[in-house]
Parts: C-alpha cells; sequence; structure tokens
C-alpha cells in the first residue's frame, strides 16, 4: 500500500525528479564523470607504483609541515600522508565496489522477481524491504558491522544488505510497466520462456534508472564505508583507508591540518565522481522523462 | 480521507512490528554471551551465568523473549542499562531531547538555505542558476563528518578563544544552548539543504509554466503577489515532503556529528552503548529511531494526501 502512495506521489511530482541535479549537458558531465573515474581506479590499481613512500613505513619526522620531499607532511607516527592517501584508495573503493556489485545483484532479483511475478511474491518481498527501510542506512550499518565485527568481509556484506532495499525498489518500478508492453506480449505468445522474457525483453527496458542508481548508490556507499571507518569500525589496520586517516589524525589536525584535509579531499572526490557520472548517466539515457 | 489514514495507520502498525522483531533479533544474534554482557565482566563463574541467564529470561525460547521483550518496550520498560545499572527508557529520552533539538534546527536550517537557493536558482535563472546547481553538486559530495570536522579544525586554527564543542543544557542558558547548536546542525543540514533547493526549484519551474500562473501574470498581478501566492504555495508540498523523508538521514547523520562536537544526544549515546556492548541501550535507540522514521513517513503520506486530490494510500 505503500508503494502504491509513493508511485503516486512520484505521479504528482515528476519534475521534481527530472530536474534534480545541477548542469546540463549531459555528455559533458559523462565525460568529465568519466575522466574522474579513470583517475580514481588507475590511483587505486597502480597505486604502489604511484606513492612515493611505502604507506606504512614510519619514521622520525612525525606530523612534518608540506615539504618537496613529503607533499603533504607526514602524519602522528611519521607516515608519509600523500603515500597512505593513494594507497588507502584500494581499501576503501575494493569495499564499495563489491558491496554495489551485492546490492546491484539482490537488488536485481528481487525487483525483478518482485515487479514481474506480483501479487503475492511482490507483497511478501516488498514489506519485507519495508521493514529493512525503515532503519537509517547509517545506523542500521553501523550496528550490524559492530556486531558481527569490521573485517573487510563483513563490510561488504553489510553495506551490500542496507542498499538493497533501495535498488530492488529501483528496479521494480518500471518493470511493473514495462511487463504490460507489446512486446513482451509478443514474446510471450510465440512461447519464450517465462526467464527468457525476463532477461532479454524487460531487463534492458529498464537498465537505465538502474545504471544511474547504481552510480548513485556508489557515491553513497563510499559516505557510509567512510563514516563507519572513522567511527573506528572500518577495515582492521595497518592498510591505510581515507576514512580511518580522517579519524587517527582528527586529534593532531591543528598542528598538521593536511594529515586530515588530505583524506578529505580523496573522499569528496571519489564521492563527487559517482555524483557527476550518475547525472550524466541521467541526462544523457533520459531518465525519469 | 479516514479510511486513507485508517489503512495507513494500520499498515505503520505492521511495519513497526516488524521493525521491533528485527531491533530484538539483530541484539540477540551478537557474537558473544548476552548474560556475559549483563554482567559488564569479563569471565562469570558458570552457575551465576546460569542464574542471570534465568533472570534475564534468556532460557525461554527466542519468540517467546521477544514478546516479553515488546511487552515491556509497549510500557516504557527498555530494562536496565548494563553500564549504568539505571532504566534505560529515562536517558535515552533525556538523549532523545537533545538529538531532537539538534535534528530540528537542522531541518530549519536546511529549509531556510534550500529555499533561497531554489528560488534564487528557479527565478533569476542564468548565472545564479549555475552557480547554485554547481554548488549543490559539490556539496552533495561532502560527507556532513568532513564538514563537521573541518568545521572543528578551522575554528580551533582561526578562532580558538571560541570553544564549540560540548553541549549547554537549555533550561540554565537557552541563548548557549542554541548558538552552542548551531555549527552542528550547520553540518547535518547542508546536504539535506540541496535535496530542499533542488526539489524547491524544480517546483517553482514546473508551476511557472502552468496556465494559471499565465492568468494571474495577465489580469496584472504584481510579481511579488504572483510568487508569494502562486508559485511558492504549490512548491511547499514538495518542500514539506523531501524535508519530511530526509529524517532518516537527519537522525543517521547525527550519530556522527553529535560524537565530533561531543554533543550528550543519542547518535552519541548509541555510539558509546555499541562500543560498550550495551544492548538494552542499542535496542531502544534502534527502536526509537525506526519508528520515528516510520511515523514521520507515516505523516507525509497522510500529508500527501490531503493536499493533493489525486493521490490514493
Amino acid at each position: 500500500m505503500s508503494d502504491a502512495a509513493r508511485e503516486n506521489v512520484d505521479i504528482v511530482a515528476p519534475a521534481a525528479k527530472r530536474r534534480q541535479f545541477f548542469l546540463n549537458g549531459g555528455h559533458i558531465l559523462l565525460g568529465l564523470g568519466g575522466v574522474m573515474l579513470a583517475i580514481v581506479i588507475l590511483t587505486a590499481l597502480f597505486a604502489p607504483l604511484i606513492a612515493p613512500y611505502d604507506a606504512s613505513a614510519t619514521s622520525p619526522e612525525s606530523l612534518a609541515p608540506p615539504s618537496a620531499a613529503h607533499w603533504l607532511g607526514t602524519d602522528s607516527i611519521g607516515r608519509d600522508v600523500l603515500s597512505r592517501m593513494i594507497v588507502g584508495g584500494r581499501t576503501t573503493l575494493l569495499i564499495t565496489f563489491s558491496a554495489v556489485f551485492l546490492a546491484l545483484v539482490a537488488g536485481l532479483i528481487l525487483g525483478l522477481l518482485s515487479g514481474y511475478l506480483g501479487g503475492l511474491v511482490d507483497e511478501i518481498i516488498m514489506r519485507a524491504l519495508d521493514i529493512v527501510f525503515a532503519f537509517p542506512v547509517f545506523l542500521l550499518a553501523l550496528t550490524v558491522v559492530a556486531a558481527i565485527g569490521p573485517t573487510i568481509p563483513n563490510l561488504i556484506l553489510t553495506i551490500a544488505i542496507v542498499y538493497t532495499p533501495a535498488m530492488a525498489r529501483v528496479v521494480r518500478a518500471p518493470v511493473l510497466s514495462v511487463k504490460q508492453w507489446d512486446h513482451v506480449e509478443a514474446a510471450r505468445s510465440v512461447g519464450m520462456s517465462e526467464t527468457r522474457i525476463v532477461l532479454r525483453h524487460v531487463l534492458p527496458m529498464v537498465a537505465s534508472p538502474i545504471l544511474v542508481n547504481t552510480s548513485l548508490t556508489l557515491a553513497q556507499t563510499i559516505f557510509t564505508i567512510t563514516a563507519l571507518s572513522f567511527l573506528g569500525l572500518g577495515p582492521p589496520p595497518p592498510d591505510p583507508n581515507w576514512g580511518g586517516m580522517v579519524s587517527e589524525s582528527r586529534q593532531f589536525m591543528e598542528l598538521a591540518p593536511m594529515t586530515v584535509v588530505g583524506p578529505a579531499a580523496a573522499i569528496v572526490f571519489a564521492t563527487l565522481t559517482f555524483i557527476v557520472l550518475a547525472n550524466g548517466l541521467r541526462e544523457t539515457l533520459d531518465v525519469g522523462n | 480521507m479516514k479510511r486513507v489514514i485508517l489503512t495507513r495507520l494500520a499498515w505503520t502498525l505492521g511495519i513497526l512490528l516488524g521493525v521491533s522483531f528485527v531491533a530484538f533479533v539483530l541484539m540477540r544474534a551478537l557474537p558473544g554471551d548476552f548474560a556475559i554482557a549483563a554482567t559488564g565482566a569479563q569471565s562469570v563463574a558458570p552457575e551465576v551465568l546460569e542464574g542471570i541467564r534465568r533472570q534475564l529470561g534468556l532460557d525461554r525460547p527466542l519468540i517467546e523473549q521477544y514478546v516479553i521483550w515488546l511487552g515491556k518496550a509497549l510500557t516504557g520498560d527498555f530494562g536496565v542499562s548494563f553500564v549504568t545499572r539505571q532504566p534505560v527508557a529515562g536517558t535515552v529520552f533525556d538523549r532523545f531531547i537533545v538529538t531532537f533539538q539538534l535534528a530540528l534546527i537542522a531541518a530549519i536550517m536546511s529549509i531556510v538555505m534550500g529555499s533561497i537557493t531554489g528560488l534564487a536558482s528557479a527565478r533569476l535563472r542564468g548565472a545564479t542558476d549555475w552557480i547554485v546547481r554547481m554548488v549543490n553538486g559539490v556539496m552533495l559530495a561532502v560527507p556532513n563528518y568532513i564538514v563537521a570536522t573541518l568545521i572543528v579544525l578551522l575554528v580551533g586554527l582561526y578562532f580558538p578563544q571560541f570553544a564549540i564543542l560540548g553541549y549547554t543544557p537549555f533550561l540554565s542558558d537557552p541563548v548557549g544552548n542554541i548558538a552552542g547548536l548551531l555549527l552542528p546542525a550547520l553540518a547535518l543540514s547542508l546536504a539535506v539543504s540541496v535535496t530542499v533547493s533542488e526539489n524547491i526549484r524544480a517546483a517553482v519551474l514546473e508551476v511557472a509554466n502552468q496556465d494559471f500562473v499565465m492568468v494571474a501574470r495577465a489580469k496584472g498581478l504584481r510579481r511579488g503577489a504572483v510568487l508569494r501566492d502562486y508559485l511558492i504555495r504549490n512548491a511547499l508540498t514538495p518542500v514539506v515532503t523531501a524535508t519530511g523523508l530526509k529524517v532518516a538521514a537527519l537522525l543517521g547523520g547525527s550519530i556522527l556529528v553529535e560524537t565530533i562536537f561531543a554533543i550528550p544526544g543519542m547518535g552519541q549515546y548509541l555510539y558509546e552503548s555499541i562500543n560498550s556492548r550495551d544492548y538494552p541501550v542499542i535496542q531502544a535507540i534502534i527502536l526509537l529511531t525506526a519508528a520515528i522514521v516510520v511515523l514521520v513517513n507515516m505523516l507525509v503520506d497522510i500529508a500527501y494526501a490531503r493536499i493533493d486530490a489525486r493521490v490514493r494510500l
């Protein structure tokens, strides 16, 4: 019932959805997002080659200010901030991409089942997801991670779980209308199997909103994973990660601001990448019209 | 209308029941023994542990435990904190008031900031529109805990004479109380204000193209009157909705912002309780937060149905 309400709300205010984000010119945004994404991914992939120092190597010069040798200075136990920032992206992005991939797969399965089959299956899946939806994402992630322990697989699993309901809803909504279209009826009348219809004739038609939402979820996931690390519930040391770096350096930040500003800038850049990409996709794929 | 409210209410109760079950099971599924955590000690004699288990009802079937727990929770009895040995309900309520204050100030700030930027964007168009949307896009990418950390950093570097951490109770110093919450609320409100701003911009642009606005302008109403009585009035609905639906983000974000600014609110208490494995407190806070989110969503849906006759619940 609440979904019916939400869909009606969408009908009432389609404009709010259509023009929600900044800038027009989808191709420019998409290009910009692509370049930013390439920077983020290549930096993470080749981090050990790019980083000027070993990210875990300590040195006696602690909290050194930025200099030619250490562009962003050093942290409280003399590790090079820039190197840690470059290497720190690996853990953060590994968790982000894996978690969103799992949420996407789970969301696709649940959303397609729910939307295509309808009826009782739809009711049960949607009502169960409504319950998970009632918890603020960050609160749920924090509690679950605290409960099962902050290891990398646990973090991936937890974040995947908290973002699955939203993903399933985004998949389900367009499926409800696409399944009534003529080409689906035609496929059924020539005796195509239901699985094949869903995969070949429904899924491609609903791909655009899913793609946009996946990009936005990536941005939100970077927030959640770095915020968890910030509270000390991130991936375990000694490998650096962005949220953990902000948290470790916070008590020294007035002495060496770059120890906090550096990783914070990395978090903002990565998040912005996926927001720009999502807006570019939305404009070029004409989602919401 | 009455039927709409009743069905929505029944539905909300169902969700709340599910939510309470999740909150309960989540705490029972924790590794480590609930009974050991209850004693607060590292190792406990087996006989003592058995006694505690019986006392807390842990020897009964899970469903029975849940029903007993829910029954007590409904009467406001959330048990006793493992750490302070005080009743959970009282402490959580005190903490909730602080978080409520913070969230309220943050909501007001985001509505004010969002409305001004959104209206400016929609009415002035051109460069203003471009700048507002650009800034909105970037603000969306800056997490609230980073805003909060940077605020603390900047004040510490440039205005070390101001003490911005901590909390002043409202009753002892009302002005100091609100002044002290302004910076944390700002950190919390930036991302929400983007949602408000984008929604109000879209709504004003949408309404501005409608025939009745053209008629109003054609019959010679002043620009101010058209803006106030036609555009803003119609744009209010999505704004209220967007802000209402952001209550989860405000409550979730308060965990981080309260921890950074040392504000003794519910979010900070949850974080402390997670660290000290104070399960009854965690349970109570999760349940309360989810209940607030569910209830606010219900009110938003009902408000929407009341305002817009096309909506059927």
